[in-house]
């Protein structure tokens, strides 16, 4: 295998590199003005390992993906282009409304109940920018007002008289019929058509979305057509120097839906998030080569706490209504949970509770932990480490940051220790214990608001900050099983080059299963399978024009079911993909109760109410080849050889302990290190905990265990 | 057989013979923290690490929050999908300790009452008993929570024996076989109008309900898949809450479980009044007035002192209307003080942690049998009519003593626009099933400017922080309820100011594909404002209810596309259908039936304004004007400022003469004090107005006529005309003129 796969993060690009069964990891800064010299600086470092110009491996290898985050930023620094927006008359105030709740999404919770102090975003479109035009079709598909050409060619030309540079269609209920939508589309090419030109880009809001729900899908349709021209052009630019550099292939970008496609067949929106996303298909993966069923995937950075889950019983756990920056949108989206915790979070002495409290305020990178001597005065996670003793001062981040262990103590003295009249390494450790105490609860909420004890479950730590707090919160949670992937450091990245190419295509819709009003059972199949089919021929459509041949496409039927009127839609993996008979229904049926009560408790059900399915998703997709993961059996009596020692303070034992510290590199395959000790790389440093003991593995992986 | 021995004896038999355990007065007039029992001591003795027991707090938080989850996802009430619910904790003692961090503030101060009333009268009766696995319901207003349509669930935790404390979780279940659908009937004339009547009681045992009772529920009901789904949600959760509670138990011990609930309390209650203690002392007046009984038009006075004492705030509303003997707007006081509590919990310390102990530190002084603190025999369906405006009456006045206060948790605001402008339904829908509810939309309510900016547009309810109004593609899929408009910011529709309010919305309903749905609407403020601004702010307009019968707009659209209007204002002014009847009204609207195609019209008031109109940058008086949500008429005549019409450019030299001119023409109206008052004083209210409420007196009740009066310390309860009688007697006198002309 030949492969070179690339996760752009806000700070470092990483990138993974399998040439001939080697596996190589580098990294290099992100290169925010221009994103192709951090890839081929990336790059570059990593064909350096095998001693290879970049030029010899691009035009070798059968792949480049790539996952970025870049979307993000153009949606925070409003750089987007001028968009209009055409809705239903009458509906021109959803979007500037935000479903009320707007105000909230993706705030904390203590800005969320501030409501004096609350405020909606910037919008993405001004109010000037939006046009009703009088249509209407029902809940049903039927149409109530046709579309009045005169009226639409009036208010399109309104918006390009404000200077639109795009267009944005989404008309009530065109997922259950799009005619209004396309018409739309019709008249506006026809004024403004495609081959003059300065022509205006279109996006039709159910080619984005396929729910019901105006409002998000609407959003969804604004940030694609947002980000498109920023994201089209950063990637072109990606390909043309790939190009320059000898890879004639299609690029793949990583989507957040844990598939990729190629640069011809994504939309922008689909791109957000799909580096961490990366990161949870890699865990997937490790589960299954590693024979570990149930993770935890965690991902702790700077400023925030990623959590994923990957279970035996293969449940695909989506996030319908993520929020992106700061606007709901409708996409069915990987679920992670993303938590306001990492290095950065700032401690403090609460005087309600009398206690040390931490986060969700955080100093993040700049000016980041007092220790970092770049103008923070709080004390954050980071200064607690660096004074119980956890972090090196003279070799933190691989001695590219410096750190500062007497402004460390300051903070945290003067704003927690002194005030909860502690002392200087009880207030630290009371710091330690609540980050660690916060992470665990959260993870604790994510796996059992699922139906699942966490107790059951090995915790996989990644990220820069994740391996010196995992003993930490996995305590606090009951798991006694950490597991440090390999190349951890390139974690997602690695997840981008062993993803399958996909494609998932939904639509909403309202098929009773059992009416409970009626007591039947559903009879007529004819809408179940032709939706199906439907969305079978547009994955297959996608994958086709990738090149992709059509005897290699599999798919995987999901359905969104509920009992009765709720709002819980438990997704279900159906094992049938056509309806035929009454039992192929029961069997839907039973299939739904099980996974109900796996969520929610067994006797929770109540198919008394009825039955439904809402949405029918199907995932389209061709497997790729997949990279080798071998978890290690090995086991020695070796010892490592510990390069210094130094005073650690733990949080339930008194008097501080001796600590080894080793270097990575001095602990190899089959050794085991019995905490307390620290292992330091180059980007993060392992801490093991008394009680625990480490066992390193293959290619950088090590499990973390805690005594019986 | 001596006095003493006498009465005790008397007392014995007063005690065995009680007709039936209504509405206790010593628990649900009491909103203070019980006293720490013994036990509860004893935990805290052993177990008095503070940060120990934020991590174990920590532990139980993320239990509630968890359950809370589960009950917006497994709840079928619109109220659950939106977040009308709390889950949580009580201590031994039956006081809420801990809730979830999402839902419905206004449950923090007033769910410990049925907990309360099952500890005193259940635990230890022969024929309850309270064991591990007993599952016990409530909904009945009058002993705890806000009104019937909410349905509280909790189960008790036992270890060892020994009562722990209780979870729970309480859901605006919308449905509840009141005398119209939806389960906020405004047409109850009587507490037996008002649907399900659930005292606390035992509905299950072992954890599973007991099928006879599930049935009378369900049979007691329009939507019995509804019953059942709320009941089921709220006890999953409840018992998803108790694992966590044992499994922190057997973490840290029985006694950390027990001394974290009661320091939660004792800690948060010392915290407001540190924070109470930072402010001036003093009193601040405000009077409010509810414009209807959502039946009728009147004036039904909401009067409030408040006085601020080292770390006390006493909450004076005497002086307010008499209650309604046959209306549904009385509040219960319970409820008062909940919605009262959500000042400070959203308004004044959002940081607060959510529990009952925060409103301790407050006194509420009312009359009994007033509006604002009824009689059991007084329906309180719709008490948010008497007891929003009683909200909005101190989040006016607080702002005077957070002006020169020495902690601020948040910004200082004017009044937050306070009426559920929504529909409430009930019919068949497309599928041929019963229903009847509530539309989410009543969130939306418009935020109040602040002290240094405008507020937002229809962003949150006053009673709960992320609330959601919902989407429209999603409710016409499960009813037949077709808004042609759902949220229209409506031009004008503002609290203006230095700082205007944020705006509110308009909706046009109308209805498709039913045989029978009705309509019902529960707001006033169609003829006086429920809000307020302050410090020179304007108050929001008022609205009608707007109706067009007689039409079906299904038709017009298919053939008449001309007529078709998309604003309130233009289909009113214009009337483009012919031979439809339009006609607008007070905002209380009982069940009406409608056909297919008629129009029914909202408009919601906004947030108050902050600071005098003339003080208002220009540029965003231009910038409103550009988005549409002020008229040029507004610009000139309440701004003044001078804008070109098609650019908004403002010419600034014209501008400053306008307001120049203006303010001397303020002081041309202006009066001395003296003479204001002189002029403006009557002794009593007005005879063509229905008044209710102390006028010069706080003593002293009117009860809808000048000559009409009681004392406040002996109410006579109020009893209204029916008003279809009422209009019946207006057609038949302008009959017999009729024939007397002929």
């Amino acid at each position: 295998m030949r492969r070179v796969s690339v996760d752009i993060g806000g700070t470092f690009t990483d990138c993974f590199l399998a040439y001939d069964g080697q596996y190589i990891e580098a990294k290099a800064l992100t290169t925010h003005h221009n994103l192709a010299s951090g890839f081929m600086e990336a790059l570059a470092n990593a064909c350096a390992e095998v001693n290879l110009p970049v030029r010899d491996v691009l035009s070798s290898v059968d792949a480049v993906r790539y996952a970025t985050t870049l979307g993000t930023n153009t949606l925070i620094e409003r750089k987007g282009p001028r968009i209009g927006l055409v809705t239903t008359a009458g509906f021109e105030s959803s979007v500037p409304l935000m479903r009320a709740r707007g105000y909230g999404d993706g705030l904390s919770h203590a800005e969320q109940t501030d409501l004096p102090g609350a405020d909606r975003p910037k919008p993405l479109i001004p109010i000037p920018m939006i046009v009703g035009i009088e249509e209407r079709i029902d809940y049903n598909g039927k149409v109530c007002l046709e579309v009045d050409e005169d009226n639409v060619r009036a208010q399109v030309r309104k918006l390009v008289d404000q200077g639109c540079q795009g267009f944005v269609v989404a008309l009530v209920n065109a997922v259950v019929n799009p005619a209004h939508e396309k018409e739309v589309e019709g008249i506006i090419l026809s004024e403004y058509p495609t081959h003059v030109l300065g022509a205006l880009p279109i996006v039709l809001s159910h080619r984005v979305a396929g729910r019901k729900a105006e409002y998000s899908r609407t959003m969804s349709a604004v940030l694609d057509a947002y980000l498109h021209d920023q994201m089209y052009h950063g990637m072109s630019s990606l390909e043309v120097a790939l190009r320059q550099n000898g890879y004639g292939r299609p690029m793949l970008l990583v989507h957040n839906t844990s598939g990729m496609a190629q640069l011809n067949s994504t939309h922008s929106l689909q791109t957000i998030h799909s580096g961490p996303v990366a990161g949870l298909e890699a865990t997937d993966y490790l589960s299954g080569q590693f024979k570990e069923p149930n993770i935890i995937a965690t991902d702790m950075g700077g400023t925030s706490f990623d959590i994923g889950l990957v279970t035996a019983d293969g449940v695909k756990f989506y996030d319908f209504n993520p929020v992106i920056d700061r606007w709901l949108v409708s996409t069915p989206m990987t679920y992670l949970h993303t938590l306001g915790a990492g290095g950065g979070s700032i401690a403090r002495f609460d005087r309600l509770w009398g206690a040390v409290e931490v986060g969700p305020e955080s100093a993040g990178s700049d000016p980041g932990p007092a220790c970092y001597a770049r103008g923070g005065k709080f004390p954050t996670t980071t200064d607690a480490n660096l004074v119980l003793g956890y972090l090196d001062p003279d070799n933190y981040a691989g001695g590219t940051i410096k750190i500062n262990r007497r402004r460390a103590e300051r903070a945290i003295e003067e704003f927690v220790a002194k005030p909860a009249g502690l002392s200087l390494i009880d207030a630290a450790k009371a710091i330690k214990r609540k980050v660690d105490a916060n992470m665990a609860n959260a993870i604790f909420k994510e796996v059992a608001v699922k139906g699942y004890n966490p107790k059951n479950f090995v915790i996989l730590s990644y990220g820069g900050g994740g391996p010196i707090h995992a003993c930490g919160y996995a305590g606090e949670i009951g798991v006694s099983k950490i597991l440090i992937p390999p190349f951890s450091s390139v974690f997602s990245a690695l997840g981008a080059g062993n993803m399958n190419q996909l494609h998932i295509h939904e639509k909403s819709l309202y098929l009773m299963l059992y009416d409970a009003t009626f007591r039947t059972v559903l009879e007529d199949f004819t809408v179940f399978n032709q939706t199906v089919e439907e969305l079978e021929a547009r994955g297959r459509e996608d994958l086709i024009r990738q090149g992709v041949d059509e005897s290699r496409i599999q798919t995987r039927l999901e359905l969104d079911m509920r009992y009765g009127n709720q709002l819980a839609q438990v997704s279900v993996v159906s094992l049938i993909d056509r309806l035929q008979s009454p039992h192929d229904v029961i069997s839907l049926l039973d299939r739904f109760s099980i996974n109900y009560a796996q969520r929610f408790g067994e006797g929770s059900q109540a198919p008394e109410a009825g039955v439904r399915i809402n949405v029918i998703r199907v995932v389209s997709f061709v497997e790729h080849d997949k990279l080798t993961l071998e978890r290690s059996t090995a086991s020695n009596d070796l010892k490592p050889v510990a390069r210094t020692e130094r005073p650690c303070h733990f949080a339930q034992i008194d008097q501080p302990l001796t600590t080894p510290v080793y270097d990575h590199t001095a602990v190899t395959e089959g050794m085991q290190v019995r905490g307390p000790a620290l292992i330091e790389t180059p980007r993060t440093t392992y801490l093991v905990e008394p009680g625990w003991t480490l066992t390193m593995g293959k290619m950088g992986s090590a499990l973390m265990v805690r005594d019986a | 057989m001596g006095g003493d021995q006498e009465k005790s004896v008397i007392e014995k038999f007063l005690e065995d013979n009680v007709l039936f355990l209504g509405p206790d007065p010593e628990i649900m007039e009491d909103h203070s923290v019980s006293p720490t029992s013994a036990r509860e001591l004893e935990a805290l003795q052993r177990f008095e690490d503070a940060d120990l027991i934020n991590l174990v707090r920590h532990k139980l938080q993320t239990a509630c929050n968890e359950s809370f989850d589960m009950v917006e996802q497994m709840g079928a009430a619109p109220g659950a999908k939106w977040g009308d619910l709390i889950s949580g904790l009580w201590t031994m003692q039956g006081d809420l300790a801990m809730a979830s961090m999402g839902g419905v503030l206004i449950f923090s101060v007033l769910t410990q009452h049925p907990c309360k009333f099952i500890l005193k009268y259940w635990k230890d009766d022969p024929t309850v008993g309270l064991r591990p696995g007993d599952i016990f319901m409530h909904n009945d207003a009058r002993y705890g929570n806000i009104h019937n349509t909410d349905q509280s669930l909790m189960i008790p935790v036992f270890h060892e024996g020994q009562l722990i404390c209780f979870t729970g979780a309480i859901v605006h279940e919308g449905e509840n076989g009141a005398c119209e659908p939806g389960g906020m009937p405004s047409a109850a004339e009587s507490p037996f109008d008002e649907g399900l009547k659930m005292s606390p009681f035992r509905v299950g045992e072992n954890y599973q309900f007991r099928r006879d009772i599930m049935t009378f529920l369900q049979n007691s009901v329009r939507e019995p898949k509804l019953q059942l789904e709320g009941m089921k949600s709220k006890l999953f959760a409840a018992m998803r809450m108790e694992a966590r509670v044992r499994d922190a138990i057997e973490e840290y011990g029985v006694d950390a479980v027990i001394a974290t609930l009661r320091k939660t309390l004792i800690d948060t209650e010392q915290e407001t009044r540190r924070r109470l203690a930072t402010w001036p002392d003093g009193k601040v007046r405000t009077n409010l007035f509810a414009d209807g009984t959502l039946r009728e038009n009147c004036l039904i006075k909401i009067r409030c002192e408040l006085h601020k004492k080292d770390d006390e705030l006493i909450i004076d509303f005497r002086g307010s209307s008499p209650e309604f003997l046959n209306r549904a707007n009385n509040t219960v006081l319970a409820s008062l003080k909940g919605m009262l509590a959500q000042e400070f919990l959203s308004f004044v310390w959002p940081d607060l942690p959510r529990n009952q102990a925060v409103f301790a530190p407050m006194t509420v002084l009312t009359d009994r049998r007033s509006a604002l603190h009824c009689s059991p025999d007084a329906p309180n369906a719709q008490s948010m009519m008497t007891f929003f405006p009683g909200f909005t009456a101190i989040q006016i006045g607080v702002p005077k003593f957070l002006y020169s206060a020495g902690h601020r948790a948040t910004d200082v605001i004017a009044g937050w626009y306070n009426m559920i402008v929504t529909f409430l339904y009930g019919g068949v829908n497309q599928y041929g099933e019963l229903v009847g509810n509530v539309c989410a939309d009543l969130n939306g309510m418009g935020g109040a400017a602040r002290w240094n900016r405008d507020g937002e547009h229809s962003i949150a309810p006053i009673f709960a922080p992320m609330a959601d109004i919902g989407e429209q593609e999603l409710i016409e899929e499960e009813v037949p309820l077709m808004k042609i408009v759902p949220h229209r910011l409506m031009q004008d529709a503002n609290g203006f100011g230095k700082y205007r309010g944020g705006h509110g919305y308009q909706q046009i309903a109308t209805m498709k594909d039913s045989s029978m749905w009705g309509y019902m609407c529960c707001s006033i403020g169609s003829k006086f404002p429920t809000t307020m601004g302050i410090f020179g702010g304007y108050a929001p307009g008022c609205y009608p209810l707007c109706k067009v019968r007689g039409v079906n707009v299904f038709e017009v659209m298919k053939d008449k596309r001309d007529l078709l209007r998309f604003r309130i204002e233009d289909i009113m002014n214009d009337r483009p259908f012919p031979g439809a009847k339009y006609s607008t009204h007070h905002m209380g609207l009982q069940l009406e039936f409608a056909n297919p195609g008629e129009l029914y019209m909202i408009t919601q008031g906004s947030g108050g304004g902050y600071g005098d109109v003339l003080e208002r940058e220009p540029e965003a008086v231009a910038r409103d004007f550009q988005d549409q949500l002020i008229s040029m008429n507004t610009v000139r005549n309440i701004y003044h400022v001078v804008l070109d019409e098609h650019t908004a450019a403002i010419d600034h030299a014209a501008t400053q003469a306008a307001r120049q001119a203006e303010r001397a023409a303020r002081k041309q109206r202006g009066k001395p004090y003296k003479a204001f008052v002189a002029g403006w004083e009557t002794a009593k209210p007005p005879a063509d107005i229905p008044y209710y409420g102390s006028w010069k007196e706080r003593d002293l009740l009117y009860r809808g006529s000048p000559d009409d009066t009681c004392p406040a310390d002996a109410i006579v309860s109020v009893m209204m005309r029916n008003p279809k009688d009422v209009r019946i007697e207006a057609l038949e006198r302008e009959i017999e003129a009729l024939r007397g002309a002929q």
